[in-house]
């Protein structure tokens, strides 16, 4: 008789919570929407800040809800901008 | 045929008719590498995220352009030390990506200064509905006058 493979902690608990919430786990608006993957772009700084914190650090895609790939792209893109000074690498006055 | 697109910030004195020799100029130095000029645009002055070179605000310019795979180094190296050598004093940053085929050429950019409408402080205070700050509020308002029996 073959044995079942027990899944990681992590997996597990992440299955718990979306079999719990299933109806409220975010979806990635990138992988939704393929137009959306148009406007994440360096130059696109007003759609970039909406990623980013009041103190200008990237949002974790647990927060916005991205998947892993659409994530890193992001985070690329925002320290594309940063560096051409049309994002902030921190909040001033903090 | 690769295509790039070198974004480019200069500094806020730069003029409009020195950015259309600057164009010029690039415009050469991209024909002398056998490539071809996509767009070159001038974005606007617009107030930096942080400050640079101790300047608070600085104007942009987006330049597109296609070259073979051959000839594709030279040129980016002629460009890198164009924007670090000759124009040294304008040009505080620049950055230099490559363009995918799949994708279209269209982009957003955030608004600039240029482009948002110019406000004095009456309208700013109207918008808000803080009117009575204004000063042309002030003065139209009427003075106040004691009656007789306040006087007595």
């Amino acid at each position: 008789m073959s044995k079942k493979m027990k899944l990681k902690i992590s997996t597990r608990l992440l299955k718990k919570k979306n079999k719990r919430n299933g109806f409220l786990s975010k979806q990635c608006r990138f992988c939704a929407h393929e137009e959306n993957l148009g406007l994440m772009d360096y130059k696109n700084a007003t759609f970039l800040r909406s990623f980013l914190t009041e103190r200008g650090k990237i949002l974790s895609s647990r927060i916005s809800g991205n998947c892993a790939m659409h994530q890193r792209a992001l985070s690329c893109e925002v320290k594309k901008a940063r560096g051409m000074a049309l994002l902030p690498y921190c909040a001033p006055h903090f | 045929m690769a295509r790039y697109e070198t974004l480019f910030l200069l500094t806020p004195e730069f003029t409009k008719g020195e950015f259309s020799s600057f164009e010029s100029a690039v415009q050469k130095l991209i024909a002398e590498h056998a490539g071809s000029l996509i767009s070159c645009e001038r974005w606007g002055k617009y107030h930096l995220a942080f400050p640079v070179r101790r300047n608070d605000y600085g104007i942009y310019g987006l330049v597109r352009y296609e070259v073979s795979d051959e000839r594709k180094q030279g040129l980016l190296s002629a460009l890198k030390t164009f924007f670090a050598v000759k124009y040294v004093d304008s040009v505080m940053r620049s950055m230099t990506v490559v363009l995918s085929d799949k994708r279209s050429l269209e982009y957003h950019r955030p608004e600039s200064l240029e482009d948002m409408p110019a406000r004095d402080v009456d309208t700013f205070l109207k918008e808000n509905n803080m009117e009575g700050l204004s000063r042309s509020h002030r003065r139209t308002q009427e003075p106040v006058v004691k009656s007789d029996v306040e006087k007595e």
